[in-house]
């Protein structure tokens, strides 16, 4: 895989699981991983399809993930995801980000969640409808 | 004469050692002995760290990211980091094939110890029915382990299950979450104590609140998983720099120890040992003291009767603790901010006193901190963006409780050794209890009420039963017995089979209580030093 393409992944990722930007250190390390075998490049035509779509933006990798978390948990889109998650816990710029809030109440923190908890419930059926007939397709012809 | 000679140098072997030492023996200990790396930047917190390093991701991942915890890796919580590699790096001669069992050895100096959490809680007499001696014989061993490593905890509930020893320091100071677990349950300890027959209190650890032996108060760096800087939580490799001061002590590592060759009155002559050369390298010893962990122990033990007479011999009762991890949510702490300047292990234990005194039930308490959240957000059953927001917003919350079952001697339980054209290798074979699918069942629902009356909720889905051999408290193959009978020991942890030789580390015991069993393992060897050498 091209440098570049590395370089694209990470960021949409890191975009996706933070909103932050990342540094050249995690996109560097980013790449670093996949160099050394621990994440293998995809070679199930539906895994590279899942992917290949993630790339396009952070909406799209919600969507893939959304229907990789139901019905392909181990899949290597997962993998990336979590290696990037690893990445920015680790990494000076990012790491008081995932910690936790800043601060808030009870009520606030609730609030949130069920932001979250909806914005999945609406994101799941999305990415069913989306992704479910291509993978039928794949594994019905072989392709 | 010859010197004592002592196989393995984790929590039991240092402890007998240091003990012989005093008591004017010569002590030869032979190791395998993988150094620890030394602590990076001591001074600096663990999100100093993250701050200060100049590849972070080498130090929390590792160089060929070996620490990074990918989906389908089996759905254990945590992984060691890489600054733990060494005590679980492997040594080529130890070879076993396990049914049943996914067995841990370490090879580090300072044994698996290394890695533990401090949780130092003495067995009492329900714990110890089955041994051939009782708390008020071993209760002044624990005082003097206590004195020698430094342990911090409180008189409160729980001494109804832990006995108060000498040598108990103050505790540390309680993070925010712990501190509000504390109090929920004070609120409704009579509930607690009454209907449930659960007793919440401080934990009992190895990590000293002052500054003691040449060693450091804890700092609360945050950086206990991944190795304490400055020695404030203990591990073997502290006593064994003491017994390297001592001018009658050697330590030979590099060593695997292989097999003992004996006399045809049953008495040890020499131990060989294997060198990283390929060579061999025999020891005269006037008493052997096998403190190698229990598989070790007992695959010497074999190797040694197969190498004089062709047998593989079977030992019976091989037992280990069955875990299970329960991941809670405390409502009380939603919305807020962990300090991430705190200790990072259990402070808190639960007991649960069942209708049958031997099967206590020992629960430790952690709440989440500074460890990394990628092993956890991923388990969450949501797409990962989703995942990560709602851990930011929980992070403060998080607990994880580690229940500890007790397990006891069954015969369909061996170690055996196997010699084939590829070598030799140890058999391990383990079977749960019949009755185990119940018993965890029940414990779990007990379990969860018990933390929804602490206002915290535990999710059926995000408990994880451990598989057997994950907590690495393996004993009882060579049991202590009152009544001498081959492949047994007496009181003393003398082999009944050979005059001359001693196990110190957990391979005698008859029993296998639910608590940690560590800080037994170093009073009882130094029993061992005291009534018999």
């Amino acid at each position: 895989m091209s440098q570049s393409r590395m370089e694209r992944e990470c960021r949409v990722y890191a975009r996706y699981l933070t909103g932050q930007e990342v540094d050249r250190y995690v996109a560097g390390k980013y790449a670093g991983c996949h160099a050394t075998g621990r994440i293998a490049e995809p070679t199930e035509p539906f895994d590279c399809f899942l992917t290949d779509v993630s790339v396009r933006g952070p909406l799209w990798t919600r969507l893939a993930d959304a229907y990789a978390s139901r019905f392909r948990k181990d899949c290597v889109l997962r993998k990336k995801l979590v290696l990037t998650l690893a990445l920015l816990e680790c990494s000076p710029a990012t790491f008081e980000y995932l910690e936790g809030v800043s601060s808030g109440s009870r009520a606030g923190a609730l609030v949130r969640m069920a932001g979250d908890g909806m914005l999945f419930a609406a994101a799941l059926p999305l990415a069913i409808l989306l992704f479910f007939p291509v993978q039928l397709w794949m594994t019905v012809t072989g392709r | 004469m010859d010197p004592v000679v002592v196989v393995g140098s984790g929590a039991s072997g240092v402890h007998f050692a240091l003990t012989a030492l005093r008591k004017g023996h010569r002590v030869t200990m032979i190791d395998v002995g993988h150094a620890r790396p030394m602590p990076v930047n001591p001074a600096d917190s663990l999100n100093g760290l993250k701050q200060h390093l100049e590849d972070p991701a080498r130090y929390f991942l590792g160089e060929s990211f070996q620490s990074l915890i990918l989906p389908g890796h089996g759905s254990e919580y945590y992984g060691f980091p890489p600054s733990k590699t060494h005590v679980f790096k492997e040594c080529k001669e130890f070879r076993f094939q396990a049914d049943g069992f996914a067995p841990l050895v370490s090879f580090a100096a300072g044994g698996l110890a290394e890695a533990w959490t401090g949780g130092s809680y003495p067995f009492n007499d329900d714990d110890l029915q089955h041994f051939p001696f009782s708390y008020s014989e071993l209760g002044p061993f624990y005082g003097e382990v206590a004195r020698r490593i430094g342990l911090s905890g409180e008189n409160d509930d729980l001494a109804r299950f832990f006995p108060l020893h000498d040598g108990i320091m103050d505790p540390l100071a309680l993070d925010e979450h712990s501190a509000l677990l504390l109090e929920t349950y004070r609120k409704r300890s009579s509930y607690l104590n009454g209907q449930l027959h659960s007793f919440l209190g401080r934990a009992r650890l190895a990590t000293i609140t002052r500054d003691y032996a040449g060693r450091k108060a804890c700092d609360y760096s945050g950086r206990c998983l991944w190795g304490c800087p400055s020695d404030s939580l203990y591990t073997p490799a502290v006593t064994l720099r003491e017994c390297r001061t001592w001018p009658t002590f050697e330590y030979r590592d590099g060593l695997y120890a292989d097999h003992f060759r004996f006399d045809l009155g049953g008495r040890v002559r020499t131990l060989v040992a294997l060198d990283n050369r390929g060579g061999t390298q025999e020891f005269a010893a006037d008493r052997l003291v096998l403190a190698a962990g229990t598989l070790c122990s007992a695959g010497i033990f074999l190797e040694s009767i197969r190498r004089d007479s062709g047998k593989c011999v079977e030992l019976r009762g091989l037992m280990d603790n069955r875990q299970v991890l329960m991941p809670f949510v405390n409502l009380g702490m939603l919305g807020k901010r962990f300090e991430a300047r705190s200790y990072q292990y259990h402070q808190l234990a639960i007991g649960v006193r069942p209708p049958v005194a031997q099967d206590y039930v020992h629960g430790l308490v952690t709440t989440l901190k500074t460890a990394l959240i990628h092993p956890v957000v991923q388990n969450l059953p949501f797409d990962l963006g989703t995942s990560t927001s709602l851990f930011r917003n929980l992070h403060a919350a998080l607990g994880l409780v580690n229940i500890n079952f007790s397990d006891h001697r069954r015969e369909d339980n061996h170690i055996t050794i196997e010699a084939g054209p590829q070598g030799r290798r140890l058999l391990v074979r383990y079977r749960p209890a019949p009755d185990e699918p119940q018993r965890l069942a029940r414990m779990k629902s007990h379990f969860r009420k018990l933390l929804w009356k602490l206002n915290c909720v535990a999710p059926p889905p995000m408990t994880h039963v451990r598989p057997m051999g994950a907590s690495v408290h393996y004993a009882g193959v060579l049991p202590m017995t009152t009544t001498a009978a081959p492949l047994t020991c007496t009181k003393e942890c003398r082999s009944n089979d050979f005059e001359n030789l001693y196990f110190a580390d957990g391979t005698t015991f008859p029993h296998l209580p639910s608590k940690n069993l560590t800080f037994t393992l170093m009073a009882n060897a130094i029993r061992i030093a005291e009534q018999a050498f």
